[in-house]
């Protein structure tokens, strides 16, 4: 109460300098006004906040530890029929159950990252043109929301090589939450979830990265596919690959319309290097893709930005 | 980048149909993400001999008579200039589509005209720019006589019935080589297990040292080759040719035959060029010769480019300099002080390797995105510069002669050999090719190969840049082959741990669910309005440089304040009632780094309750989600009414909040908000929330607990009149319950409040017969 009166006095003391600008040099008048308008400004705030707070301080407490307000009915749930779950975690999680029947832990990735893990220890050449391709927003400290799950590999790597020393293998994926700097329309979005998965054997091959992803992509959609594959390049897989699926016939495919699903590859023998695994000895794929399109497809959806739009009109859809 | 599919055929005999050789280049070269489909659209339209040409008297047209290969001629009134007798012109006849319009909504159908009321006109004689080969408009296209008769068809003369692929540049950001047709056929052939035919030849040419080329430093040039040519003549730029419609085709368009010259080359070859007025470029070095400096831009210089623009250069520009003043931003675009004009007498052609680094820089410094720079950011090599220089001067030999030469190397690829065994092959792919086919489809695109017994000795041809290791060449032999042809097949592993975190995600969102509430995502980013609304400080944000509006700029804190902006959303939709609800992940600064030098990450679940017809107090519905939902994850709560001051708390109201305690910990807050809070997000009196630290929730969260199925055999319904709060007087109740040695369930009946003194109702049930004493001393309390 006090603070707010002493302000108020300050801010009628303020007001009167400004009378003073006529005694001031000419020259000198610009300055001397934007000094007192800097110190109004601040003020003001102040003076805001204050009576902010004198209009938080008016505020009734109560037992915390009641179950209910005096004289108030007890609480109820809101009826299950208004309840929903987001489309694309639970997607996620049928993603993730699949790959974890097929042997695959999961690991989370990360949702601020640093220059290293989403590029220097994927083997982009430093200032490559390719790091370009990503888009990626920075802070100021340098530090980079991902722009694509790849940002966990070499830390996939790092965990899981004692347990590839003691069994022979890694077989990780990892669903999270992507960046881009892009502009938003019905089919980009800043901001959306990928899924990458991390294969390391001493006799891994191609065959069996193709045959993973035809599997995962056959259980996912729940019926038999026809695979393609198109030449693609990553710096942190060589071969690398565009792979492919024909659009199930489930949700209105025709023959020969195919859909580009994820990115996928060998990974580069500096990738595993890197990581402290001997590549003479080791082998790996990787891949990593876009969850928001498979959930897209498989609702029918036209639009991604209603994903994040926290809109319960489209979100009550989804139970 | 646009690729003609008849220029491709000029290099590589394709034995399959075009719908199949498109399949293969997507399937084993590249993605195409787009065919234009020309073969019609040159249809109806011919070559004709203008028979006769009469001016129409007061106006600028003129009445011609063609033949147009039929027994009979054709009138048709033309605009053009240039129309004459005897020329061989391009005729459009009635009832075709003017080609320039065919990706128009409505094509321009060409009909039967009367002109001035008068002169019937049938079809037009078109100008390059109706014929879609540039923007040209000053007259109608003149066809050379040695290439046609009238009556041909045009498509025929100049081979326009062609598919124009359009290629996605990214996937091959690693393959300058294939920049250029002769790459990219090369390539066309290797995918058709074909040998490509086409035989590089070194230049005859012999630099001197009468032109004096200067580079400051290996690393930003690697090569600089320049020819000075001297004019000796016009060139006869009077008909169309296949440079035009090849230019067109490939999305460039006509400009001069110089300029042309230097454009097709490039498409061609991959390898950019360029062309300085010699004149010119001797004039603002001040010298009698040219002296070419080729350095790093210094602070403070500026240079005027071709399209008029005046760029303030950057230090790491790469400039060329005429004795040490710039006159073209190298692999960008030349400068406004040495462009050829018509004035023009002698040239340099530059061609010329620059570090992608720098041009990167460049391109994005000054938005300069040309077909050159696009070529020279894949890292051209430096083998074909001094070929291709003497290339333009071949093809400009009509009215230029080579005058001087240059060569700089500073640096040159050498052909660079990788070892490889076909078992090391076979088994990264899952293939059994064998040793003679891994063999042929390498050379096909220009590696030797030394070996036997199936250890290969792979040495790439100079244009390859991108072979360094063994996986480079395996990648080669798995696509040139087609990754189609590997077959699948699935390893087989026991099933895996789940994931604690994704599956108690799970398991909550299952529940509050079944609680009618509704999962949301919101951005990571928010305004900095947003988070000082919710009484947070941004400065403990980290701050996004480049973001996208001032409304993402910063990342959350905490996840409370985007469901107070989704609330106002859906308050405004409108919904009446909503619990919603989001489980994601935020970052404080003064949480500092974990032990991988990156910021310390939280996983937070929250959730917001508001009602627009509510007069009760809304802190107890948010107490009562979040008891029902850790009663359902097993995990013991209390609350406590004193908030501590991380920036979780700061949104919430301390007089109508409380701590949220499991096993003596804080995991987190729920209550009601801050007036100030509720006012700067525009919500009404019912709102309240919580938010938690989910990592606390994996770590107490229980699958099961014990249940005990003995029946209850006693009920009873007890009230006492209190000023106590009701944990004091369940607390009071079960002191009293342990001292009897007595167990009961307790469930809170009502609570009422008449005037000043609180009655509380509660109601226990006990799996034991219970004597009245025990209930005569509870209602003492």
């Amino acid at each position: 109460m006090e603070e707010l009166e002493k302000l108020k006095k300050e801010l009628k003391d303020l007001n009167a300098e400004y009378a003073k600008i006529k005694e001031i040099p000419a020259e000198k008048r610009g300055a001397f006004g934007r000094e007192l308008n800097a110190k109004k400004m601040a003020l003001l705030d102040k003076i805001m906040k204050a009576e902010e707070a004198q209009y938080d301080m008016t505020v009734e407490p109560l037992d915390v530890t009641a179950p209910c307000a005096p004289n108030e009915k007890l609480p109820e749930l809101y009826s299950v029929e208004q309840g929903s779950r987001h489309p694309l975690m639970v997607e996620l999680d049928r993603v993730t159950s699949i790959y974890q029947m097929m042997g695959f832990d999961v690991m989370e990735s990360r949702q601020l990252d640093d220059e290293y893990h989403m590029f220097d220890s994927l083997n982009f050449a430093k200032e490559h043109p390719a790091r370009d391709g990503y888009d990626t927003f920075r802070t100021e400290e340098g530090y980079i929301p991902p722009a694509h799950t790849s940002t966990m590999q070499n830390r996939v790597l790092k965990a899981y090589k004692k347990k590839l020393d003691e069994t022979g293998l890694i077989s990780v994926v990892v669903p999270g939450r992507v960046y881009r700097n892009e502009d938003v329309d019905a089919t980009h979005e800043h901001t959306f979830y990928q899924c990458e998965g991390v294969y390391v054997s001493e006799s891994c091959t191609m065959g069996q990265m193709l045959g993973i992803l035809r599997e995962f992509f056959e259980k996912y959609y729940e019926q038999k596919l026809n695979i393609r594959t198109q030449p693609g390049y990553f710096p942190f897989t060589e071969p690398s690959l565009e792979f492919m699926i024909e659009k199930p016939k489930s949700l209105g495919g025709k023959k020969g319309d195919f859909l580009e699903m994820l990115g996928c590859g060998m990974i580069h023998p500096n990738v595993l290097k890197m990581a402290g695994i001997d590549p003479e000895k080791y082998h790996g794929f990787a891949w990593g893709g876009g969850i928001d399109r498979l959930v897209m497809l498989r609702y029918g959806l036209k639009d991604v930005r209603h994903f994040e739009s926290g809109n319960l009109n489209f979100l009550r859809n989804f139970k | 980048m646009k690729i003609s599919l008849n220029w491709i055929k000029k290099y590589v005999k394709i034995p399959v149909s075009d719908e199949e050789l498109i399949r293969l280049i997507g399937a084993r070269l590249v993605e195409v993400e787009g065919v234009i489909d020309e073969s019609h659209k040159y249809d109806n339209i011919y070559v004709v001999k203008v028979v006769s040409a009469e001016k129409i008297p007061d106006t600028h047209l003129t009445l011609c008579q063609i033949n147009v290969g039929a027994d009979e001629l054709v009138q048709v009134v033309c605009g053009a200039p240039n129309v004459r007798e005897g020329m061989l012109a391009a005729w459009i006849a009635p009832g075709a589509v003017v080609p320039a319009s065919v990706h128009e909504d409505q094509p321009f159908v060409i009909g039967k005209r009367k002109m001035l009321n008068k002169y019937d006109s049938n079809g037009m004689l078109a100008g390059a720019d109706e014929l879609d080969f540039g923007d040209d408009h000053s007259g109608i296209v003149e066809i050379d006589p040695e290439m046609a008769e009238p009556g041909d068809l045009l498509k025929d003369v100049f081979e326009l019935d062609d598919k124009i692929l359009e290629i996605e540049n990214k996937s091959l950001t690693h393959r300058p080589d294939t920049f250029g047709i002769i790459g990219f056929s090369r390539e066309v052939a290797g995918i058709l297990g074909e040998s490509f035919d086409y035989e590089y030849q070194d230049t005859t040419l012999k630099p001197g040292k009468e032109l004096s080329v200067k580079i400051a430093d290996a690393d930003i040039c690697g090569r600089y080759t320049a020819i000075v040519l001297e004019k000796h003549g016009e060139i006869d730029k009077k008909y169309l040719s296949m440079v035009d419609v090849l230019l067109s085709k490939s999305g460039m368009k006509p400009i001069s035959p110089i300029v042309d010259v230097t454009n097709y080359l490039m498409l061609l070859t991959g390898q950019p060029l360029h062309a300085f007025d010699y004149d010119k470029f001797v004039k603002v070095g001040k010298s009698a010769k040219p002296e070419i400096t080729v350095r790093l831009a210094k602070k403070g210089e500026k240079l005027e480019l071709l399209d008029d623009t005046k760029v303030d250069l950057i230090e790491s520009d790469i400039v060329i300099c005429s004795g040490d003043t710039p006159v073209a931003l190298a692999g960008a675009m030349g400068g406004k002080s040495t462009m050829i004009d018509e004035n023009t007498r002698s040239i340099i052609i530059e061609s010329a390797t620059f570090s992608l680094y720098n041009l990167r820089k460049t391109q994005m410094a000054h938005g300069i995105f040309s077909e050159a720079i696009t070529r020279f950011t894949k890292g051209q090599p430096s083998y074909q510069c001094l070929k291709v220089a003497e290339a333009a001067a071949e093809m400009l030999a009509g009215g230029y002669r080579v005058a001087l030469v240059a060569d700089t190397e500073k640096k040159s690829e050498k052909p660079i050999s990788v070892e490889v065994n076909i078992d090391e092959i076979n088994g990264l792919l899952g293939t059994d090719y064998s040793e003679k086919e891994i063999v042929k489809t390498l050379e096909n695109v220009g590696f030797e190969i030394e070996g036997k017994n199936g250890n290969l000795k792979v040495k790439s041809p100079l244009w390859r840049t991108d072979i360094h290791i063994k996986e480079d060449v395996i990648e080669e032999v798995g696509r040139l082959n087609g990754y189609d042809n590997i077959a699948p097949v699935l390893p087989l592993h026991q099933t895996a741990e789940k994931n604690a975190s994704l599956s108690l995600k799970a398991r909550i969102r299952d529940i509050l669910s079944s609680f009618g509430a509704n999962e949301v995502l919101t951005y990571s980013f928010v305004s900095a309005h947003l988070v000082e609304k919710a009484g947070l400080d941004p400065k403990e944000s980290y701050r996004i440089v480049n973001s996208i509006s001032p409304e993402l700029q910063l990342i959350r804190q905490a996840i409370v304040p985007s469901l107070l902006d989704k609330a106002y959303v859906n308050q405004k939709l409108p919904v009446d009632k909503f619990a919603i609800f989001e489980m994601n992940k935020v970052y404080q600064k003064s949480l500092g780094l974990d032990s991988e030098g990156v910021p310390v990450e939280k996983m937070h679940l929250a959730l917001v309750i508001a009602e627009r017809k509510n007069a009760g107090t809304a802190y107890y519905q948010a107490k009562y989600y979040l008891e029902r939902l850790l009663e359902a994850l097993n995990i013991e709560v209390s609350f406590e009414g004193k908030l501590d001051t991380c920036p979780v708390s700061r949104p919430f109201e301390k007089k109508r909040s409380a701590s949220v305690i499991v096993n003596g910990e804080t995991i987190g807050v729920v209550g009601e908000f801050k007036n100030s809070v509720r006012r700067a997000f525009k919500l009404g009196d019912y709102l309240a929330g919580f938010e938690l630290d989910f990592d606390k929730l994996i770590e107490y969260a229980r699958p099961t607990r014990e249940i005990d199925t003995s029946l209850v055999v006693d009920k009873r319904d007890l009230t006492v009149e209190t000023d106590k709060t009701y944990r004091e007087v369940i607390e009071k109740v079960e002191e009293i319950l342990a001292k009897h040695e007595v167990k009961a369930e307790i469930t809170p009946l009502a609570i009422y409040q008449p005037e000043t003194i609180k009655h509380i109702s509660i109601h226990l049930e006990f799996k034991e017969k219970i004597d009245d004493t025990l209930m005569q001393e509870l209602e003492k309390i």
